[in-house]
């Protein structure tokens, strides 16, 4: 019996928003109403009249069944009270306090024997680095306390990061304080890996080097990853000088082979592809994730964000993106337009668009026949749609320039997709424009299954293969059995990897190898510009690095990885001074001066090789219920399995299904339904004569008849949080599965991106699978508020419009924050956060940072599913449109809001949340009792509760030791208290950040300026989609970017005055498509279809 | 009464003062012989952390000054084996409250008002109750613990006739909100 006013819209404003497909159905159907009701009932069974049963201490203790007569008071006998429980309780309580609180206990402070240089104690130190990311590097700023790191961030002056970073950057730290690393060497024994001392690995080693030697390395084969590393290749190279018949091979599951093919097919040169989307106008994904999760990430999501925030309407073009796609990626969710379109159709969609453009740019004229393909009803309209606006025909198109659109391929389609892609982009002028084409590093390297199929082809010839990394016993394609050889009689298998996994107990040796922050080395860009990657601390357990191991086969006398990589730089060098200096001034930059190259710009396309490919590939057989496809996906977390122990990784939301703990096969609500599965059914699928067991979850606007199945999961041998577990339920609680479920069973050499002919059998068994999204209830107010360019146009202040304005005053004494001095030249700062939602595409990095910043613990899959999960930035994910299986995306990051009339405030019994005078929200933990009024009372439902010691949690769910292990201490961020049980916490606008900035103008006697305080979110953004700062100063970014039109407060019309700013997100829709759009106007909101 | 008396950190934290591994005596090193504070502690005006000084400061000296002082014997040791000397924390704060010296100091609160005569210390003594109350206590009315910047470590300044005790004031803006301390 809620007194709050029903919530009035005015008529037509606004899109239709919703959560789920169940949200969906409650919307537009007489029985999800009526359940919705229901559900509303028993949340308040019988309203507040009813008489409330009391409780008693010993229905409680029994947990039993309540007896009727028990729950009754009963007169004349004397029962423990609330109150009487309490008061014995303190009393006891304190009694035993006494005894032991006499003084502290004693603490030692232990100097450093020598200082080291530059460092002081308590000031923390930046070291620039940098992270492989396939054949890029990202460079990174990384944040060292007394010579431990905690805190990544972006490289500003990093071409791929821009300042930025994505989300497995900001997880990384975690997994060097992986608990489960392996910590040294081992052989295998008997039946198990037993440990050896790092002198009999070498001993044994030395011996390898001596065998091959003698036969030039004809029995001897390496399995490595794909590398970026200049110095890598100049050990390689080394390699096979010493060893002439041995043969390095490369296998990464995640795989840029059709890219590489692509160019050499189209160019006849390798080259890779670097988007630079601040230079485009129109963009056409097909089946890629520029924008999520896809190397180069970053960069592309820098120039999306200054492309798609529209500071005044009529004054800057906006760009537009199309995404054609069968899963839903991010870039798909960001797009104005999407089709759901297959996989396997996605090369005949690009045909299709390619013979449509024909008619209107020149250039691909060439390709003749080749383009002739059949094509979908449905597809026309949007072909011509985007054909016209990606030559810039369309006479209502902003544009006036030519190369200002492009077409970007996702990394599984074939070689030829991808070629024709840059026959388009070459067409299209874009070539040199916003697609930039470099030179690689390791020309005719393939990376694919191709490589590991020759290796498996010859592995019962050779005595010795050294494996670098990577984890082929779990990743490598189903169709030839490479887990199952190595450990042949005759072949001695050494592995090099972080953790004992899949392959390390199939090999004969095991190598620990050290974290990228523990290591020495180099990594390329994409744009060629080097960064040196600087270790932060001395490898933890005395890992090498794949460098050092290959090196050391390789015969370097040096072969530490400082040595390695200073050598090649020297050979770079004039001079021996000159290097010095180079050297130290790349340490410092982050980056080698000078090696950055410049795009190649190829003279033209070979039409003919692209035609003739196009011819010989084979068209799929159209899909159907019973000829699935499946799609392999890197998840955006795990990757490819290498971070599956990483608890953050483990736990952080998928983008678009908000799953956690888990991945399911992704389909479309249309699938599900057509093959009678609810969500959590478990089912078969089975390609050929393999299969896998899966749980289902329906998607809405995932392509029809294909299913996504995410990489990375089901990990036997990962460690302790991410190996698969099984447990029974007890009682009531469903079974505490987690992990995941192996996919590579289905994955061939043949169907290494994505697979048809796939079947699927219901089994009866259900999984529950959690997620995040449906935790907050937001009972159908406008939350993510969005509009067209042209709506913007008309009615720039709509997003104000679309809030309801709060009207009664105050309740209590307003607090004045106007601009005034407080000291001696020192203004009162106002602080606030602006998040513009038309640059955000929800990848979640801001999550990932903020959980690194402020020490959040991830709880485990049973407490996210009671709604416990402890981010301090959650990203609502929201459907909008009237068309279930064509919805539009919109997604929200929410964090505290900083209310100036704070409801959590009020409520608060012991004063342990309040007001400071410059507007942040503090949270005193040490006050807090834990009554979670606070919680209850907050409109925006962003406190989060510490039920249990979460950190210790999962290593000890009963509460019995209350430790976990030590080495996950080292990764906390000093600045920041750790939280222990019974205690609320919440965004505090990085509150440490900003004492450390005040601190720090204080100490040279400066003012602050603009930009002194960085929140960890905001420093992350890859859209600088977040903006923080000082409100009362008015030049300030934060303070332009609240000003802005299309800006509205959350929940206006509760009156708490909310700190933080949302800009509505403005869509691009191209006119002629409004009826695909996303956002769709259509009057009939209960537009209905046959299910 | 009794009992909040006794719990109270102005029973269990003055007077603290546990003996150290090496009988340091600031009475001598900062009193007798006139050395800063800052000799030492040399990044207290930089640093949250006054910072104990490592070995290598003591025996900067003490490889000259009385090399074979038994009383010295744990900083050679020290020196020798590069373990660090186990000095006993003295001035506790809890693990909750985030206090910063360079704030302090840049501010123009003394040495003196918080950590008392440490120059006539033999052994350094906890003079003040580190608690909330007595941080607050000056955090709302800090004018007679403000002195010039440059007369943070002297233990003996007084306010004089130049003083400007007002505009002092006015520099400064000691928070007392929470999140001033704590974080």
């Amino acid at each position: 019996m809620s007194r709050r006013k029903p919530y009035v819209l005015p008529e037509g404003k606004g899109p239709v928003v919703w959560r789920s497909l169940e949200d969906f159905d409650a919307m537009t159907s007489d029985a999800g109403q009526a359940d919705q009701k229901k559900r509303a009932e028993a949340e308040l069974p019988g309203g507040f009249t009813a008489g409330l049963p009391i409780l008693q201490a010993s229905s409680l203790l029994k947990k039993a069944k309540p007896d009727p007569i028990a729950a009754q008071p009963r007169p004349g006998k004397v029962s423990v009270g609330r109150r009487g429980f309490l008061q014995t309780g303190a009393l006891a309580a304190g009694a035993l306090g006494l005894q032991g609180c006499i003084r502290r206990p004693e603490e030692n402070i232990l100097p450093y024997v020598q200082g080291p240089e530059y460092l002081i104690p308590g000031v923390p130190l930046h070291f620039a680095t940098a992270t492989s990311r396939g054949g890029d590097a990202l460079g990174l700023l990384v944040t060292s306390h007394e010579g431990r790191p905690t805190k990544i961030e972006g490289n500003p002056q990093h071409p791929s990061s821009l300042g930025a970073t994505d989300v497995r950057a900001q997880q990384m730290i975690w997994d060097l304080y992986d608990p489960d690393r392996s910590q040294g060497p081992a052989r295998y024994e008997g039946d198990a890996l037993s440990d050896v001392t790092f002198a009999e690995l070498d001993t044994a080693l030395r011996a390898v080097v001596a065998k091959h030697t003698a036969d030039r390395g004809a029995g001897l084969r390496v399995l490595m990853q794909p590398t970026n590393s200049p110095t890598m290749m100049r050990v390689k190279h080394r390699f096979s000088q010493r060893y002439p018949e041995a043969k390095i091979y490369t296998y990464g599951s995640v795989s840029d082979d059709a890219m590489r093919a692509s160019t050499r097919l189209a160019f006849g040169l390798d080259l890779a592809a670097s988007y630079d989307v601040s230079r485009a106008d129109v963009v056409l994904a097909l089946d890629s994730d520029f924008l999520g999760f896809e190397p180069g990430s970053v960069r592309a999501s820098k120039g999306f964000g200054a492309r798609r925030t529209p500071t005044a309407p009529d004054r800057d073009h906006m760009l537009r993106l199309y995404a054609v796609e069968g899963t839903v990626s991010t870039t798909g969710a960001a797009a104005d337009h999407r089709l759901r379109v297959p996989a396997q159709d996605c090369g005949r969609f690009l045909r299709a668009l390619a013979a449509a453009l024909t008619s209107v740019t020149d250039g691909l004229g060439a390709l003749g026949d080749s383009l002739r393909v059949e094509t979908d009803a449905h597809w026309n309209d949007f072909i011509r749609a985007v054909a016209d606006d990606l030559a810039g025909v369309n006479g209502k198109s902003n544009r006036t320039q030519a190369g200002r659109s492009m077409v970007v391929v996702g990394p599984r389609q074939p070689p030829e997709v991808h070629a024709l892609a840059h026959a388009i982009n070459h067409a299209l002028g874009a070539i040199g424009g916003p697609v930039q084409l470099y030179t690689v590093l390791d020309p005719n390297r393939t990376s694919g299954p191709g490589a590991l199929r020759e290796l498996a082809g010859e592995i019962d010839s050779i005595e010795t293969l050294l494996i670098l990394g990577g984890n082929p016993a779990y990743d490598a394609p189903a169709d030839f059995p490479i887990a199952t050889q190595l450990r042949r009689e005759g072949l001695t298998t050494i592995h090099a990897s972080t953790h004992r996994d899949e392959t390390s107990t199939r090999s004969n040796w095991h190598i620990p190898l050290a974290h990228e922050l523990e290591t020495w080395g180099d990594q390329r860009a994409i744009d060629g510009s080097v960064t040196l990657q600087q270790p932060l601390i001395a490898p933890l357990f005395h890992g090498r690095s794949e460098l050092e191991v290959l090196a050391m086969i390789a015969g370097e006398r040096n072969w530490r990885g400082h040595a390695l990589v200073r050598r090649t730089l020297r050979e770079r060098s004039p001079s021996p001074v000159a290097f010095e200096r180079r050297w130290r001034q790349s340490l410092h930059a982050g980056l080698v001066a000078g090696s950055r190259q410049s795009a190649v710009v190829p003279p033209g396309v070979e039409s003919a090789q692209i035609a003739e490919a196009l011819l010989a590939a084979t068209l799929p057989d159209a899909l159907s219920d019973s000829n699935l496809e499946v799609q392999f996906i890197a998840d955006p977390h795990l990757h490819d399995g290498r971070f599956a122990n990483n608890l953050w990784a483990l736990e952080a939301a998928d983008p678009l299904t908000k799953i956690v703990w888990d991945n399911a096969a992704i389909m479309s609500r249309k699938t599900r339904d057509a093959l009678h599965l609810r969500n959590g059914d478990m089912v078969r699928l089975t390609r050929g004569d393999q299969s896998i067991e899966i749980p289902v979850w329906g998607l809405p606007g995932h392509a029809d008849h294909s299913i996504t199945l995410n990489l990375g999961w089901g990990r036997t041998e990962a460690g302790r949080y991410g190996t698969k577990q099984t447990w029974p339920g007890i009682g009531p609680e469903p079974n505490w599965d987690a992990g995941g479920f192996d996919v590579h069973p289905l994955r061939t050499t043949d169907g290494f991106g994505f697979a048809g002919g796939v079947t699927l059998t219901k089994l009866g068994s259900t999984y529950e699978l959690i997620q995040t999204q449906t935790h907050g209830f937001m009972e159908g107010r406008p939350i993510a508020i969005d509009a067209t360019l042209e709506e913007y146009r008309e009615e720039p202040e709509f997003a104000s419009y679309r809030t309801v304005e709060f009207t009664s005053g105050p309740l209590w004494e307003e607090v004045d924050y106007e601009p005034r001095e407080v000291a001696t030249g020192r203004m009162l700062a106002k602080w606030g956060m602006v998040i513009d939602l038309s640059a955000c595409t929800g990848c979640g990095v801001c999550t990932a940072a903020c959980q690194s910043e402020n020490n959040i613990p991830s709880v485990g899959k049973q407490e996210v599913r009671r709604g416990r999960f402890m981010t301090w930035i959650r990203i609502d994910r929201y459907f909008t449109g009237t068309e279930r299986d064509e919805p539009g995306f919109a997604l929200q990051p929410v964090g505290c809001q900083h209310c100036e009339e704070a409801p959590c405030e009020n409520v608060c019994p012991v004063n342990a949340t309040a007001h400071s005078p410059e507007g942040l929200n503090d949270m005193a933990y040490n006050r807090c009792i834990g009554t979670r009024y606070c919680a209850n009372n907050c409109p925006y439902k962003v406190r989060r509760f510490n039920y249990l010691d979460w950190h210790s949690h999962l290593d000890d769910p009963w509460g019995m030791h209350g430790s976990f292990p030590e080495i996950r201490q080292m990764m906390f961020n000093p600045n920041v208290t750790v939280r222990m049980r019974g205690v609320m916490e919440k965004c505090t606008y990085c509150v440490q950040r900003i004492q450390e900035a005040k601190i720090s103008a204080r100490r040279d006697q400066r003012a602050m300026a603009d930009g002194d305080v960085v929140t960890a979110c905001q420093s992350a953004c890859p859209t600088s989609a977040i903006v923080f700062g000082d409100l009362n100063d008015a030049g300030s970014r934060v303070a332009r970017a609240a000003s802005v039109n299309r800006r509205y407060k959350l929940l206006a019309e509760v009156g708490a005055q909310p700190r933080t700013t949302y800009l509505g997100k403005i869509r691009n829709p191209n006119p002629l498509l409004t009826a695909h759009a996303g956002h769709a106007h259509s009057d009939d909101a209960h537009h209905e279809e046959a299910h | 009464m009794a009992v909040w008396y006794y719990l109270s950190p102005s029973n269990l934290q003055v007077g603290y003062a546990p003996e150290q591994p090496v009988p340091y005596s600031h009475r001598l090193h900062a009193g007798e012989l006139g050395m800063d504070c800052r000799y030492c502690h040399a990044n207290v005006e930089r640093s949250a952390k006054a910072m104990v000084p490592p070995t290598q400061t003591c025996m900067g000296c003490h490889a000259v000054i009385h090399p074979e002082s038994g009383a010295l014997q744990p900083v050679r040791d020290s020196w020798e084996t590069g373990e660090s000397v186990h000095w006993v924390q003295a001035h506790v704060l809890p693990d909750h409250a985030y206090f910063d010296h360079s704030a302090h100091l840049a501010a123009g609160v003394g040495c003196v008002s918080c950590h008392g005569r440490v120059d006539q210390m033999e052994v350094v003594r906890v003079e003040e109750p580190i608690a909330m109350q007595w941080c607050l206590d000056c955090h709302r009315d800090p004018a007679a613990h403000l002195r010039p910047t440059t007369e943070i470590t002297n233990m003996e300044w007084e306010p004089d006739s130049s003083w400007d005790a007002d505009e002092a004031l006015a520099r400064v803006n000691p928070p007392q909100h929470c999140s001033g301390c704590h974080r």
